[in-house]
């Protein structure tokens, strides 16, 4: 490590605490939702792909014997602590599906759950966890609530849905959520892990690709849809206090697709006469995208000029996915980030986006 | 500076437009609402023949999922790609500084002439 290195603590904005099982919940569930969990299992997300690998690291096991991510100690022995996290954003995986699941009372009463245990369970733990509430897609209008409900909790410091939906997200139906965002300062963050489960639609827009490997890749299609769909339904002009980031979709889609939308609009603006100025400049000032899995090319600098086509400095929030298979080491990635660079999006820029001071 | 006359008035009524060859310059003259507008026939994106677009009104400035169609016969679509531009100054409705060239009309005698600088 160089002295840079050593002294740069970061903001970490995608950390997966895991239930030890679905029997955690089970005490923060209300009735009639406990007595049929604890009979039939909490709503899965149905995701119609295994990874070959698994989804986690294969060395990031608790010595307590606890399944991996599920024990808060550890999390924070081998991953916080010696990586110098000043905070780790905790984004729920074990209920990251629960938008898929078609009974929206019952989803709705397990994030309710989720978020309670979370805040029981995990964010007393450290002072380093925050966490993002998780809120259920089905029905907004409860969605909402909850954000009202629990939001205000100072450990909570956004909101999480996955990308799988069943239209894209900037539409009307979905506006209360964004709404209750706003009204509490949180931005929404949008994570993978179900898009083609349950109720959702394909993962792709050509249908059901035929594996894990083919389903991971294709996740940016998803997230295109929902930026695009949120830039040009007016969301931002809505609630101009509103923020979006775009958790683990990959970054380097971005500037392409902007170049298509602008390119678009100068055309086809009619349609959408609430936008005020290019839609582009609306997703530099609304938008963040987490960092990891952080493409590869095989010439680094390639990245390096996908960096400059858009405002990547700004809009890039580090992120670590441990304890996942697709884990990025902050150590080891974008090493070649000038040191001011690197502050912004290691620490700084989600310092400012989740108040975190 | 000079005018060149093009038309008499009574040839482009009301709400209609002419392209005219001036000093080797095309250029489309208009009447919107009984006045005279002049712009160069040329999109300034790939350089189609921009007054041979369609005529139009557009939507207004307006809050999200409103549609008010206003300023009717105000605007060309260029034929090619569809940017609008706004007849009576030639910029485009997506940002002003993309623009065709707008030349100052003068109407005298029933004739409508173009101002040109040289
Ligand atoms: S040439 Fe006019 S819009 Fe492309």
């Amino acid at each position: 490590m160089t002295e840079a290195q050593e002294k740069l603590t970061i903001i970490d904005c995608d950390v997966h605490p895991q239930l030890r099982s679905g029997a955690d919940l089970l005490p923060y569930l209300d009735e009639p939702w406990r007595s049929q969990a604890a009979r039939a299992g909490l709503p899965g997300a149905g995701l119609p792909y295994a990874s070959p690998i698994g989804n986690k690291r294969k060395d990031a096991d608790p010595p307590s014997g606890l399944p991996v991510g599920s024990d808060p100690a550890y999390m924070l022995e081998h991953y916080v602590l010696p990586f110098q996290v000043e905070y780790a954003l905790l984004c729920s995986d074990s209920i990251i599906g629960v938008s898929g699941f078609a009974d929206a009372d019952y989803a709705a009463a397990v994030c309710k759950a989720y978020n309670d245990y979370q805040i029981a369970e995990w964010l007393p733990r450290s002072d380093r966890f925050k966490g993002y509430l998780c809120v259920a897609t089905q029905d907004p209008y409860q969605a909402a609530a909850e954000i009202d409900r629990v939001g205000p909790h100072p450990d909570i410091v956004g909101v999480s849905v996955t990308g799988g939906s069943r239209m894209p997200y900037g539409q009307r139906f979905f506006h209360p959520i964004y709404e209750a965002c706003q009204r509490h300062g949180l931005p929404l963050v949008i994570h993978p892990g179900a898009e083609g489960g349950g109720i959702f639609n394909p993962p792709t827009a050509a249908g059901y690709v035929s594996n894990y490997l083919q389903w991971h890749t294709c996740l940016p299609q998803t997230f295109m849809a929902h930026l695009v769909s949120f830039v040009c339904e007016g969301v931002f002009e809505k609630y101009p206090g509103f923020r979006v980031v775009l958790c683990e979709g990959g970054v380097a889609w971005l500037p392409p697709l902007l170049w298509r939308l602008d390119k678009n609009f100068k055309a086809l603006r009619a349609s959408t006469p609430w936008l005020k100025r290019m839609p582009s400049e609306y997703v530099r000032d609304h938008c963040f995208l987490t960092t990891q899995p952080i493409e590869e090319p095989d010439q680094p600098r390639h990245l390096d000029a996908m960096f400059e086509m858009f405002d990547a400095e700004n809009m890039l929030l580090f992120s670590s996915d441990y304890p996942h298979w697709d884990f990025d080491d902050p150590t080891r990635i974008l090493t070649r980030l000038s040191p001011e660079k690197k502050r912004k999006v290691f620490r700084d820029n989600a310092r400012q986006l989740f108040g975190l001071v | 500076m000079a005018v060149h006359r093009v038309a008499r008035t009574e040839d482009i009524p009301e709400n209609t437009h002419l392209i005219v060859e001036v000093d080797n310059r095309s250029i489309g003259v208009y009447n919107v609402k009984g006045q005279y507008y002049a712009i160069h026939n040329r999109c300034p994106h790939q350089g189609a023949e921009l007054c041979k677009g369609t005529r139009c009104g557009t939507t207004l400035d307006s809050e999200v999922y409103q549609f008010i169609y206003g300023r009717d016969q105000e605007i060309v679509r260029c034929p090619w790609h569809g940017w609008e531009f706004d007849i009576k100054t030639g910029r485009s409705l997506f940002n002003e500084k993309i623009r065709t060239r707008s030349y100052p009309v003068l109407v005298e005698d029933g004739f409508i002439g173009i101002v040109l600088a040289h």
